[in-house]
């Protein structure tokens, strides 16, 4: 027998006693979130994630925010554990520095779930299951969504872009970049990508560095900014400077504000990614795998493209 | 007579010797790409440096008077999802949210100056403080929302960020109207004079009859009333904000002020070097994008070249590129 068939053996026959338990009590899952109330996305998350287990009535929530601080959560996830929460679900400060406490957490027997932002790949073996958005595939199809656009103007093949990424370090920001780069020159191998700086997720900063592209070259035919708080702060630029017309931006984690722009013609495209789904995905994702269920390790929600074209299917974003 | 001329061509650069360095740079970034000197890159820059450099003038008083102010940053957030936020509530509207912002953030800065002022507490500790306590009041205001305008094309508000008077942007016009008054201000009245001598010898002004708690009080007055400034141009050019927009940005503003000149022991700087110092931050940060720099290394090369500067103007004091006590 195999170390992982032990384990998956160990984890089954834990996982049939608290289902059993499930059955007849209700069960407790703890969370400790990342920084509630630094932004829109993280707040209404949390609003969305105490509102869907009050919902279920046999589902007990014992909600935590670290504030942004790697040492606060690891004591979360200890008391956590001393509470004896039948499951964690996890939104990491920091992808590396969590690790030994959720170390701890599996050794506790208590299985944790990830949420919206994964932990680094030595961290896995902890981990039941990673719920939340597919930041590649995102970053994919904004490449598709800006040269569908291309195509679409006739320009494919002579258009020059530009990138503004978020916080330099940033998994979120690390991966929508790869993904956009990757499959930019798949689907239109003659478009040009001159420069990338980040906009640290903050619209003050991506304006200015638009401003420096919008003086630096004479021809930018399409901005793709790793969220819309940047991409509009990108838009301000170019509005000041008269060059919007000829710009297609595209974004990612379509804001309010974006959904706004895009209403009003001038900001062409996004992902759409809703922090109620991603909390529901969170909450169901932990019950799923208290059931037993056989709950992938990657569990994504899907997160689709949005445009000017087809927006009217989508609600406007609450953040 | 050359002699003579170069001596005091000789005391002028010792004298002045931060400008010497923001001229050297200004000259290496045009050569290393001339579209840094664009008459449009300049304003551009000058633009967006401008919500750091009215910051600025408020902490020189603040660094002169002896003293420090690290909640400007969060102060900064505050003020920008205030003043968005009362725009949109309709009993205020921009005419009322404006004054109702300027109001509530000299109410922050009025508990700083008590607290450093008449209570004597230490400003380190109680501006690192009220850094967190105001950025919690901020978050709580909001609820954690950003806040934005709706309706865009039906206000005016967005003057102060994006509109410009002459051809020239008026967050560089409030910018340059700030400075000429607080220079004066701090240059030319018996209210300047007092700052320096706090800043300079806190004891020995007391002794001379200075009513020291009122001139520190003051200090975070013009530092708390020139960060509600910098909010509304901030708010107005994004026209929206996050609660965390001004993060990060104390610690800016203090190498700014301290490039310029002033000492962080107190008693020394100006309003003009300040000046100069917000410029050279803005312009290395403009520059070394244009360079087309990968943005890691532009975090070392920026704080290289602010050390440079430092040494550059302490070596044309000194006369010598190098202490000769070691």
């Amino acid at each position: 027998m195999t170390y992982s068939t032990k384990l998956s053996l160990a984890c089954t026959t834990a996982l049939i006693a608290l289902g059993g338990a499930a059955a007849a009590q209700s069960v407790t899952i703890g969370i400790t979130q990342n920084n509630v109330g630094v932004d829109s996305y993280q707040t209404t998350y949390e609003q969305a994630f105490i509102a869907a287990a009050e919902q279920n009535p046999d589902v007990e929530v014992v909600v935590l925010d670290a504030g942004g601080d790697v040492a606060r959560q690891i004591a979360q996830i200890q008391d956590l554990i001393q509470q004896e929460v039948d499951a964690m679900i996890i939104w990491p400060t920091n992808g590396q520095a969590v690790i030994p406490a959720v170390r701890e957490a599996y050794q506790a027997g208590i299985p944790v779930i990830i949420t919206n932002s994964n932990i680094a790949e030595d961290g896995f073996e902890f981990v039941r299951s990673f719920s939340g958005p597919d930041n590649i595939t995102q970053g994919a199809r904004s490449a598709e969504i800006m040269c569908e656009r291309f195509t679409e103007m006739g320009i494919q093949d002579e258009a020059r872009i530009v990138q503004i990424t978020g916080q330099p370090g940033y998994t979120t920001a690390i991966e929508r970049a790869e993904g956009f780069e990757q499959r930019l020159p798949e689907v239109c191998p003659n478009v040009t990508l001159v420069e990338s700086q980040p906009g640290n997720w903050n619209r003050e900063d991506s304006q200015r560095v638009m401003e420096a592209f919008l003086v630096q070259y004479d021809d930018i035919d399409g901005v793709y900014s790793g969220d819309d708080n940047m991409g509009v702060g990108a838009l301000n630029a170019a509005l000041a400077a008269g060059r919007a017309d000829e710009i297609v931006f595209v974004g990612a984690t379509n804001f309010a504000v974006g959904y706004d722009a895009m209403e009003r013609g001038e900001y062409w495209g996004s992902i759409y990614q809703s922090p109620v789904d991603d909390a529901e995905a969170a909450l169901q994702t932990a019950l799923d795998v208290l059931a037993g269920e056989d709950v992938p390790f990657f569990n994504y929600f899907d997160t689709p493209k949005i445009t000017q074209d087809n927006m009217s299917e989508f609600d406007r974003p609450v953040f | 007579m050359a002699d003579t001329a170069m001596k005091s061509l000789g005391g002028v650069l010792a004298r002045q010797g931060i400008l010497v360095a923001f001229i050297l740079f200004m000259v290496g970034f045009t050569l290393w790409n001339p579209r840094f000197i664009d008459i449009d890159n300049v304003f551009g820059v000058v633009r967006s440096s401008a919500i750091l450099g009215v910051m600025a003038l408020g902490v020189t008083f603040v660094v002169i008077g002896g003293n420090l102010d690290l909640s400007v940053g969060s102060m900064l957030s505050f003020s920008a999802i205030v003043v968005l936020d009362l725009h949109e509530n309709p009993a205020f509207g921009p005419a009322l949210a404006i004054p109702a912002m300027f109001a509530m953030t000299l109410c922050l800065g009025a508990i700083n100056g008590f607290l450093i002022g008449y209570l004597r507490l230490n400003s380190l500790i109680v501006t690192l403080g009220m850094l967190s306590a105001i950025h919690g009041l901020t978050l709580t205001y909001s609820g954690g929302q950003n806040m934005d305008i709706a309706n865009q094309n039906d206000t005016w508000f967005d003057v102060f960020g994006r509109g410009s008077a002459l051809g020239i942007p008026i967050p560089v016009l409030i910018f340059a109207l700030l400075a000429a008054i607080l220079g004066i201000l701090l240059a030319k009245t018996p209210f300047g004079r007092r700052v320096y001598a706090v800043g300079g010898n806190d004891t020995a002004a007391t002794f001379s009859g200075i009513p020291r708690a009122r001139v520190v009080f003051m200090t975070y007055m013009i530092s708390a009333f020139c960060v509600a400034t910098a909010g509304l141009i901030q708010a107005s050019r994004t026209m929206g904000a996050q609660n965390t927009v001004g993060q990060g940005m104390e610690l800016e503003v203090l190498a700014a002020v301290i490039l310029g000149g002033a000492s962080l022991l107190g008693g020394s700087g100006t309003i003009f070097k300040t000046v100069i110092g917000v410029l050279i931050l803005g312009f290395i940060q403009n520059g070394l994008l244009l360079a087309g720099l990968e943005f890691y290394v532009q975090f070392v090369v920026t704080w290289i070249i602010i050390i440079l500067a430092v040494w550059l103007d302490i070596a044309t004091k000194r006369g010598k590129l190098w202490s000769p006590i070691a």
